[in-house]
Parts: structure tokens; sequence; C-alpha cells
């Protein structure tokens, strides 16, 4: 216990003192270029300061500490605001699975090191225009070619994929087979012939997303991390890595303090906004179910520090946490009156409540969308029956379009 | 800092939903519905066998020394059951506010027989909507009270009352014998829980605290009644969602259980959420018994149970379709008991308010 309190309270004090050159005042202004450079300097210096790869083991060139020790310095981190988001999916879920289903040591242990020093980015290869929620429904093609692999098709909705050095990949080899048996994974070089990458422009005017198009991309059979249609099963081993991470209750969009602050400056009916009953019963709701949010962090902390899995109430979070921020943000530009509809292009949506209206869908969307984590709720926690699904048991190659 | 639950308070969660599981029955609540005047007496017999009135009551004062996490539990085993006559809480609650008093005859007296459950002590805080108002329209003066106390909870029962009264130009906290009160039975939608209009003429009454030392006391016994209560509000919500659960499991229709349908299944999820979330802010505020912020603890906890039991006892009846409506089912025992148990120790209008004057120091 007090172990991990001098743990933080060291991240902490490290953090601190690399805020002034890497935080979100250093980074007002910068062009999303600027940005990326600055945030591999931060990777750089956070790795030679011992925070790197903080639960990857030591001779990948992590620090050989738990899940507790990563998610206590992931959340100190979440306050400076530094420029980690074009690193977080490669951290995430990539270098992580490559170390499980890569054979090649040597070779996987420069990856995992380049990426830690944000050198190199990894970027996953998941969903596809007909497989996103219905991730087994991809159809990007993998055939042999001679002693290795030619991939066809395209992925969307890829993280990063612009800056990317390399991506995992799940591809269909078997289209005779039910859908989750013809899946096998790969690792791919995004510098290889036939990968293409185009930005795709979002509704808040971020880029953080792409198409991928492949076209007779050549692999090698030793880029294959799963057996010949077991790649599924490592496709969900890569989902799984994320209950893992830190979690916050504000929704990745500003925090309550922040609407406070902000109703204390303004009136409603002539009167200060936070003696309006509509006002403070926005906040008190949403105050308990942060606090709820929180409290169930905080006992998934301990479980893990004493040994244990935590409880399954973790999958809470997302659902409830961004959905509550794209109603309170909506609501703060509201409380503004004609003054809310005013737009910062510099805003960061952890900060800016415009900005974090305007891409709150995205939160509930990405990385599972609301009615894809209530099914899981529903299912793998209470029991439930799966809904209605058509193409269960039936050859890819045959469910109907 | 939000806890994990040790063996022996996960002993005392099991042997009390073990117990109620056996002599809970249905059909005597559902009698007891359409009676002014009665309450579950099996249950209450039980809660005095098993030492749930002693359970936080300290030792040297004849009880089991155990908190609010140990209480939070069985309430919460009793709220599954609809369970309660509702001497526990508010017995609780005039044990607490006794001990924070610096009469030591009054703890001397009445602790030993609360514990036993030999006596039963109600608590009557509120004016009207107001649940501890700025001044008391009840008078206490000379060791008498004077006033109404309107819809007290086990008032039509109770052999006392902490009363929050006005003494001159001070609030006052007393605890009045009721021997000789006229008790106006308040016939209710949950007629178990005993409401009475307590007409105090001239009623002997002493004194617990006064002044801001009375206030202080006054709200800090509410904060630990909403949590015990909100933990009875959360096991209520826990029991409709597991039975809208296995409702829509077993009940078929197109061809497939309800349980298929993503409007019934979504549903069913986000009663889970809403449980969880009840939960962690139940656990956190017992923990936070005694510490600075624990009326935000107790209010986040008190928000978050009212809204979880509310919507599973409106969403579990909508699941059940016909039957759910049906006095027989017994689903509208959990219905009228989510609003009474809303209602009893402050209305959600009253915590916000009191949550956010504690965040930003502004009242409403």
């Amino acid at each position: 216990m007090t172990d991990y309190d001098s743990y933080r309270r060291d991240a902490r004090t490290w953090l601190q003192s690399m805020a002034g050159e890497f935080g979100r005042d250093a980074r007002r202004g910068l062009s999303e270029e600027q940005d990326l450079a600055l945030g591999r300097r931060y990777l750089a210096r956070r790795y030679d300061a011992g925070y790197g790869g903080i639960h990857l083991p030591v001779e990948f060139g992590g620090q050989g500490l738990s899940h507790v020790e990563k998610v206590v310095f992931e959340t100190e981190e979440m306050a400076f605001a530094m420029p980690i988001v074009y690193f977080s999916i490669s951290l995430g879920m990539p270098v992580p699975i490559i170390i499980r289903f890569v054979q090649d040591r040597e070779w996987v242990r420069e990856r995992v090191v380049r990426a830690l020093r944000g050198e190199e980015i990894w970027c996953q290869l998941f969903s596809e225009p007909a497989g996103g929620s219905d991730l087994a429904g991809l159809r990007t093609r993998a055939e042999p070619d001679g002693n290795g692999w030619k991939i066809n098709g395209q992925k969307l909705w890829t993280s990063w994929a612009q800056y990317a050095d390399y991506g995992i990949m799940v591809t269909r080899t078997d289209p005779n087979v039910p859908k989750h048996q013809g899946l096998t994974y790969f690792w791919v070089d995004m510098r290889a012939p036939g990968v293409e990458v185009r930005p795709i422009k979002l509704a808040e005017g971020g880029h953080d997303v792409n198409e991928v198009f492949l076209d007779d991309v050549r692999l090698e059979d030793s880029q294959r991390m799963s057996p010949v249609g077991g790649g599924f099963g490592v496709a969900m081993a890569t989902l799984m890595i994320e209950r893992y991470a830190a979690t916050d209750s504000n929704g990745f969009g500003p925090g309550l303090d922040a609407l406070v602050e902000l109703a204390r400056g303004l009136d409603v009916n002539g009167r200060p906004a936070l003696m309006d009953g509509r006002v403070r019963s926005a906040i008190a709701r949403n105050h308990a179910m942060r606090a709820g949010l929180d409290s169930i962090t905080a006992r998934a902390m301990l479980s893990m520090q004493a040994g244990k899995e935590p409880g399954p109430e973790g999958a809470l979070n997302k659902l409830f946490s961004v959905r509550s921020r794209q109603k309170l943000s909506e609501f703060a530009i509201d409380l503004q009156g004609m003054k809310g509809v005013s737009f910062d292009p510099d805003g960061l949506f952890t900060e800016d409540w415009t900005t974090s209206w305007i891409a709150a869908p995205t939160g509930r969307i990405a990385g599972g969308a609301d009615e894809m984590l209530l099914n899981t709720i529903a299912e793998k926690i209470l029991g439930l029956p799966q809904d209605h699904r058509p193409d269960k048991g039936v050859p890819f190659n045959q469910i109907p379009a | 800092m939000s806890f994990l639950y040790d063996d022996g308070q996960m002993a005392i969660a099991t042997e009390s939903r073990r117990v109620l599981d056996a002599r809970m029955a249905k059909d005597r609540l559902l009698t007891l519905l359409e009676q002014v005047g009665s309450y579950d007496e099996p249950f209450w017999r039980t809660a005095v066998e098993q030492g749930w009135t002693a359970l936080a009551i300290p030792e040297e004062h004849g009880g089991l020394g155990l908190g609010l996490i140990e209480l939070g539990l069985v309430a919460q085993a009793i709220g599954a059951h609809t369970a309660g006559a509702p001497f526990l809480t508010a017995g609780y609650g005039a044990a607490r506010a006794l001990l924070h008093g610096s009469d030591e005859t009054l703890k001397e007296e009445w602790l030993p027989k609360l514990a036993s459950g030999e006596n039963i002590v109600t608590v009557a805080l509120a004016d009207a909507s107001a649940p501890v108002p700025p001044a008391s329209r009840v008078r206490f003066d000379n060791n008498r009270l004077w006033g109404t106390k309107s819809a007290v909870v086990a008032g039509l029962r109770a052999d006392g009352a902490l009363v929050w009264a006005q003494h001159g130009q001070e609030p006052a906290l007393v605890l009045a014998d009721l021997s000789r009160v006229v008790r106006n039975p308040v016939n209710s939608f949950d007629n178990s829980r005993l409401y009475a209009d307590l007409v105090f003429d001239g009623s002997p009454a002493r004194l617990v605290a006064q002044g801001d030392a009375a206030r202080r006391i006054a709200l800090e016994t509410l904060c630990a009644m909403a949590v015990v209560t909100a933990h009875e509000q959360l096991g209520g919500a826990e029991a409709l969602m597991m039975i809208a659960r296995d409702y829509a499991l077993t009940r078929r229709a197109f061809g497939q259980p309800i349980g298929a349908f993503q409007s019934i299944k979504h549903r069913i999820a986000e009663l889970y959420g809403l449980v969880e979330l009840a939960r962690a802010n139940c656990i956190h505020a017992a923990a936070r018994d005694g510490q600075e912020d624990f009326l935000i603890a107790a209010a986040d906890a008190r928000i978050s149970a009212t809204e979880a039991y509310d919507i599973a006892a409106r969403d579990c009846t909508q699941i059940h379709g016909g039957i759910g409506v049906t006095w027989e089912q017994g689903l509208h025992l959990h219905m009228r008991r989510a609003r009474s148990l809303a209602i009893e120790q402050g209305n959600l209008l009253f915590w916000e308010d009191l949550l956010v004057e504690q965040m930003t120091g502004v009242a409403a």
C-alpha cells in the first residue's frame, strides 16, 4: 500500500518537472507535426526516467512492474495533458501483443524499446467498412503466396496509421468456414509496397483515424502471429488488454470542478447560476455518477494490489462516463448563452467544453460502441442470451449480404 | 478510501441474506399493505434475535461495536426482500445522536435498550418537506414538547423519538417519551412503515444537544441513516435487476427468450450499471464515516441508490408486462418501497442541494 503511494508521489514529482517542457502550455499553438515531435521527445525522456513500459518484462525493455504501477502512472500523467495521444494505441495493444505472439525475440525487443522511446509507432488494423462492432465480419483477404502471404483489402478507422511504422492486422484466410474460424493474425510493415494510408477528417476537425488500403501486400510467414484460422483468439486477447488501462470518470472530458467554476461566473434569470435548481441538480447527479465510477476504479486497484482479479463492473466506466460527458458538455455550452457558440481550434477535449462536446460521439463509438458495451454486460456478466444472429455457424461466403 | 469487504463482513452479508431468504414471505408483506398499524413482527423478532439492533452500538453500551459498513450489509439484505420494520434504521440514528450528545444518563438509559431491541426509538427531524428545517415549528421548553411532526416513520409503534425542535432562538435535539403522545395514523401506500402524525402537547422530553451542536448532530445523524437507507435501496435495486434478468431468461415471445431482444437486455444492462454505481457509492460512504467528506459521500450514495431503486422498480415492472402489475406477483412491494425510502431521510431535492452546498459553498 505505502509502496504504491510512494510510487505515485515520485511519479507526480517527475511529471511536474516535465510539465513546463511537454505539458499543456508547451503544446498550445503547435501544429500536429510539431506536437508529435514533442511527444517523441517526451517518450524518450519518460523511458530514460524509468516510466516507459512500466508493466512490460525487463528482458523486453520494460520495467517489470505490475499493472498497478502502470495504472497509477497513467492516472497521474493524465492531469498534465502530455503529448502522448499518438502513442496510446501503439503502446496500449500492439506492443504487449507482439511480446506475447511474435517468435523472433531479438526483433521484438528492438521494436518494443523503439516504440517505448517514441521512435516507432504501431497501429492496429482491425476495423473495416464491413466489420467494426462485428469484427469477425472483416473481408481483408490473406492468400498463400509462395512461402508467405499476399494481402488485399481495406481497413478503416485505423488510429494514427499516418504516422505508423508497423501494424497488427486481422485478415480472412478462409471464407469457406464460419466467420470466426477463418481469420489469421499478422504484423505488417506500414512502409511495405502496396500499403496506402489516407487520413479521414472527423467531425471535430482532427485526423486521428485513417483508411488503409492493402494492395497485394507481401508478408513473410514469420509475420504470422496466430495459427492459420486462429486469428480471432489473438484479436480477443488484444482487446482484453484494455482492462488494465487507466480510466477517467470524466469520460476524458472536462472535470465537474470545471463546470462549477464556469457556473460561478454566470447568471440564470438574474441569479447566480449555482443557485439555480437545474444547475445544482446536474452537478449533483454527475457528481454521484462520477464518484461511483471513481470508487469502482479504486476498488479495482485494491483488488489488483491484493493479487485478485478486479470485478466486472470496471466495464461500466467508458459507457457511463463518456455518455455523461456528452450531455454535460451540451449543458455547459447552454449555460453560457450566446457566448457558448465560440470555438477554440486549439482546445483540448479534456479542458474545453465545446471541444469535448463535438468529439464526444467519437468516444461513444470508438473502442466499443455503447450498444456493444451493453451487449457485453448483458451477455457476459448477466448471462442474458445473445442477439439473434443469422450468420451463426454459416460459412462466411454464404452469409446473406 | 474505497475498500474491499473483509471475510467477517462477507460473512455478515451471507448470513443475513440466508436468514431472510428462509424467513421472509411475500404473502405476509402483501397483507400488511392493506392494514394501517401493522408491521412485520416475524422480521422484527429476527432482527432482534440476530443482533442487528445491537450491531452498530458500542460494546460498552450493550452493543456489538461494529459500524456503518456492517449495518449497511444487513440493510442491503433487508432491502432485497422489502423486509424491515422501519425501526432498525431509525434506532441506529437515534443511538448515534445520543452517542454524540453530552448527556451520559440518556446514553446509559437508552442505548442498552436500543441494542437489545427492548425499546423502539424513531427519529423525527423533518417538518413538512424539509428534512432538517432551519427552525422547527415544534417547540421545546422546560423539558416539554409542543407541536406536531407529520408522517413520522415508525411513529405508530415507537416508545421514544429523537425530535428536532426549537428551543427559544436555538434549535434543539431532544429525546421525547411517546407513551402518552397522540398518534394519528397515516394511511399510506407502504403501510408497514407505520407512519403517524405525532402530536406533542406538553409531552416530556430531554435535551440531547442544542444550538450549533444540535444542528451538526442532526445533519450527521441524517447522513448516517441515509447511508443505511441507501444500502437498503441498493439491495432492492439489485434484487429487481436479478428478478428482471431471470424473467427475461425464461419468458419467451416471438420464438425466443425476451432477454434476447436488445430493448430488454440493454434495459437490464443499464440497471446493472446503476446498481454497481450505487454499490460503489454505498461502500465508499460507509467507509468515510467520521471523516470530513462524509456528508458528500453520503449524498452521493443517497442520490445514486435512490436513482437505482426507482429506475429498477419502473423497468423491472415494465419488463414483466401484464403479470408485473398484478397484486399477487408483488413487484409493487418494491415499487412502493422505492418511493417510501426515497422520501424517508429526505428527498433528492434536499440531497442535491446539500451536495452542491458542500462542494461549492453556495446554498440553494
